[in-house]
């Protein structure tokens, strides 16, 4: 098994990525290598870092002798336009991290026009539920590999290096490993439901015309970058989290094991962030 | 240019057809479905309580449609192992059958319907969340025939995903969604993720949860009410003139688990819309004529039940 973590900042990196994580999760993780930092947005394009940003990630990265995967998130047609840019700008720059799609859109643009950035399927590609109210009810599927055949197969075809996922209630979908991509998974949150309906933007918001469907099309400060809070549901016991525009919950334990079988890599999240 | 209308039952066919529907979509489980899969839903809606009931209904669908076409959603995001296979197979037989075509989000599903040549009769759903123009162009050339938008996009937004050779099918009425429904990973067959969304939620001023649930009210038909019966949930009638112009190809009226009347009413003020705007109505014009039928002219107003609340100029009311 090896490791990547998710970074907020460039700041010094763990000797164990395991650590990371709550000590409630070390039992369950491996001993393994930490081989890649993630940065950037999976859920929210008003988050995504500018190019000299990326380029202190890479840099980061690079010193550690270690790969830096940049994440970008669903775009609207304004946000495609800032990914394209951003691209270009690190591009040009000299850098050239790993990037994780989370878009068919964003997708495209990679093999159209960034043909020589490794490409990295992200966990937004999988829509598999993971409603936290009956991850914590239902029995484990057991599922192991037949599930998502033919979007492994395309993905391939498309010169996608790997697929990664948060655990979903299904199971399955990273499959057999036989198609030749690195297999990740997210630990320990799953995300449950985003929205650009922020209830973090409208917050922050100075007119009430900014708020939910009337703010759609307004930019957003990202006041909520690296930041989440808890929240509590009468309907389920399970540790939930709100981070800007995406509500995530902690994957109970128990449903993580046969997922960690199916992973080549786990990339450990010190807190839920959009 | 179509209004698209939701049915769970042959009996509907007729009254939604006079009421001005020119296509339909309905959801429809395999027969075996339940025995091999559970509970797990086949599409995004409950089946007992959205679903036609059987093949023998749905080919009554078909007869009382008199050639207008039907589409058949099979769309949930995901679906459990050996799935795919069955839906695929079963979706050739509903294309036999005489479905005009299936509403599809899971990428699994739609690659096998797409195999076996049925991408000119594919309509991506959706829960599939392409929302911008690459998107668009990665399913076209997938060889799909039409996307439906998600809700939560802007007019301007709309207009710069359209690409040529493919059809695009918007949100027009009833039946809002909190969070992205592509993009909502828990299920309804738990109840509504999103109702208790935001209670409590400390972090947050009372004054934003407030303004939160007013609007999460208005996506639930202000508490499921309806205003000279007509629903008083998410419309975007006003913005048929610059939909129309962008060239958008069908309107989609939502709520296959409503009741008869309120689809038939949905439909009735749907094609009303489009008569004004195909005669040139301006969106000031078709708001009056909406607010005539449905009252509430303040909800109108204020811009609350808008999907496309971007037509309209921002008012710039403090928080």
């Amino acid at each position: 098994m090896e490791y990547g973590i998710l970074v907020h900042d460039v700041a010094p990196l763990p000797p164990d990525p395991r650590v990371v994580c709550a000590a409630s999760w070390l039992d369950i993780l491996p001993p393994g290598p930490l081989r890649a930092i993630y940065f950037g947005s999976e859920f929210c394009e008003f988050l995504l870092p500018d190019a000299v940003q990326v380029a202190r990630y890479c840099k980061h990265a690079q010193n550690a002798g270690i790969e830096a995967v940049l994440l970008t998130p669903v775009a609207t047609p304004g946000g495609l336009v800032r990914i394209k840019q951003l691209l270009y700008d690190l591009t040009a720059a000299g850098n050239a991290p790993a990037v994780v799609f989370n878009d068919w859109g964003v997708a495209t643009l990679l093999r159209e026009f960034f043909p020589a950035l490794q490409r990295r399927a992200g966990r937004l590609i999988n829509r598999g539920i993971r409603d936290p109210r009956l991850m914590e009810k239902e029995p484990f599927s057991g599922n192991t590999g037949e599930r998502g055949k033919r979007l492994r197969s395309m993905l391939v075809s498309f010169g996608v290096s790997a697929l990664e996922t948060d655990p979903d209630l299904e199971g399955g979908f990273l499959g057999g490993g036989g198609e030749g991509m690195q297999r990740v998974l997210y630990l320990p949150y799953a995300f449950a439901a985003s929205s650009r309906n922020c209830l973090i933007k409208a917050d922050s918001a100075q007119r009430i015309d900014a708020c939910f469907t009337k703010g759609l099309g307004t930019t957003c400060s990202g006041i909520c970058r690296g930041e989440s809070h808890r929240i509590n549901r009468p309907d389920t016991h399970l540790p939930l989290w709100r981070a800007g525009n995406t509500v995530f919950f902690e994957v109970p334990q128990a449903r993580v094991e046969n997922h960690i079988g199916q992973a080549d890599r786990i990339v450990l999240h010190e807190r839920p962030t959009p | 240019m179509k209004i698209l209308a939701p049915l769970r039952h042959s009996d509907e066919v007729v009254p939604l057809l006079e009421a001005g529907a020119d296509e339909f979509f309905c959801g429809l489980t395999p027969p075996d479905w339940e025995a091999r899969f559970g509970h797990t839903w086949a599409n995004r809606r409950a089946p007992h309580s959205a679903g036609v009931r059987d093949d023998a209904d749905f080919d009554r669908i078909i007869a009382r449609a008199e050639g207008r076409p039907v589409f058949v959603a099979l769309n949930a995001p995901g679906y459990p192992s050996g799935a795919v296979e069955m839906l695929a197979s079963f979706g050739d037989e509903l294309l036999s059958g005489g479905a005009a075509g299936l509403i599809v989000a899971d990428m699994d599903l739609l690659l096998a319907l797409v195999e076996a040549g049925h991408g000119p009769h594919l309509h991506l759903s959706s829960l599939a969340t392409c929302s911008n123009a690459e998107a668009a162009k990665f399913y076209r050339d997938l060889g799909i025939r039409r996307i439906i938008l998600p809700r939560h996009l802007t007019l301007n937004e709309i207009e710069a995903i359209q690409i040529p050779g493919l059809e695009f099918e918007t949100f027009l009425l009833n039946d809002g969604c909190v969070f992205e429904e592509g993009l909502c990973a828990t299920t309804h067959a738990a109840g509504a993720f999103c109702t208790m969304d935001g209670e409590g939620d400390e972090a947050v001023s009372p004054e934003t949860r407030e303004r939160y649930a007013f609007w999460k009210w208005t996506l639930n038909h202000c508490g499921c009410r309806t205003g000279n019966e007509y629903p008083m949930g998410p419309c975007g009638l006003c913005a048929i003139p610059r939909l129309l112009r962008s060239g958008i190809a069908s309107f989609k009226v939502v709520g296959r688990e409503a009741s008869l009347p309120r689809k038939v009413a949905s439909v009735r003020i749907a094609a009303l819309s489009l008569r004004l705007a195909r005669d040139e109505a301006r969106p000031e014009e078709i708001r009056q004529a909406v607010i005539d039928l449905r009252g509430s002219p303040q909800m109108c107003e204020e811009r609350h039940l808008c999907y496309y609340p971007d037509l309209w100029e921002r008012k710039e009311s403090i928080c």
